[in-house]
């Protein structure tokens, strides 16, 4: 899935560049959220990415804003869940039906992690609700 | 706007870095490395992208980044098999994993074939 554009024209202050990047990329991810609630593996591949996106930006930006980190934090969790989950889809997609109970192992670890990035994600969404991210600048 | 400059240069270099530390001694934390770096500083110049005049070299970041792709692929899945695999299994998977465990050589070989050629510094 490729990344929005961000309209930055005008910009020559780093906070104003911090807040306009913070926020395409937390509306991309609100929007993907949808595939952790459909759980399907594309779904779920899309808001990996977006995620990713926002984590990178929030980590680099966390030198000028350092309430960005706890969110980052979060993300960074978020990530390994969604990184098995999808580790999962993938090794899923090439086991021969004769490898029956490796692919039970599989989908019960894969469920377990998408379970673990529900919770990660309302925690990370009540905790961005709280920052300054949401704030208008 | 000069944290911009330094945070591209700071990157590029740092993707630099790890791109020679891989094609020197390939492994997987150096693959993982330059993965990440790459992947990294792409997404900046992605989000920055309308600020800056870097698109050949975002292009070529990106496929520095796919250069990846494969061998990273392999990597997950071979060790991603070998701790999942029910014991029951083990005879069946075996011809799989040494066909996976081939496709991994094969991509990393690939991997640095390609990221030999390429430079993200002059």
């Amino acid at each position: 899935m490729k990344p929005e554009r961000i309209d930055l024209a005008g910009v020559d202050d780093v906070g104003e560049l911090v807040a306009r990047v913070v926020q395409k990329r937390l509306s991309e991810a609100h929007t993907l959220a949808t595939g952790l609630q459909r759980r399907d593996a594309q779904g779920l591949h899309d808001f990996r990415i977006a995620c990713k996106r926002l984590r990178y930006a929030l980590e680099r930006f966390k030198r000028l804003e350092p309430s960005l980190e706890q969110v980052a934090d979060g993300l960074a969790l978020l990530q390994d869940a969604l990184g098995e989950a999808h580790d999962r889809d993938v090794l899923l997609r090439i086991l021969p039906p004769t490898m029956a109970a490796t692919k039970r192992r599989l989908r019960i670890e894969r469920e377990q992690s998408v379970d673990r990035a529900v919770a990660l994600w309302n925690e990370a969404d009540r905790s961005i609700e709280g920052s300054t991210l949401t704030k208008p600048q | 706007m000069k944290w911009l400059a330094k945070t591209i240069a700071r990157e590029r270099r740092a993707l630099e870095r790890a791109r020679r530390r891989f094609v020197c001694k390939p492994n997987e934390k150096r693959l993982h490395d330059v993965r990440t770096t790459g992947r990294r500083f792409l997404s900046l110049l992605q989000d920055v992208a309308t600020l800056t005049h870097c698109e050949r070299l975002r292009r070529r970041v990106k496929r520095g980044a796919a250069a990846t792709d494969s061998a990273r692929d392999a990597t997950i899945i071979v060790r991603l098999l070998e701790s999942s695999l029910d014991p029951g299994e083990a005879e069946i998977a075996r011809p799989l994993l040494e066909q996976l465990r081939e496709q991994e050589k094969l991509a990393t070989q690939g991997a640095r074939r390609k990221l030999r050629r390429m430079r993200f510094v002059s």
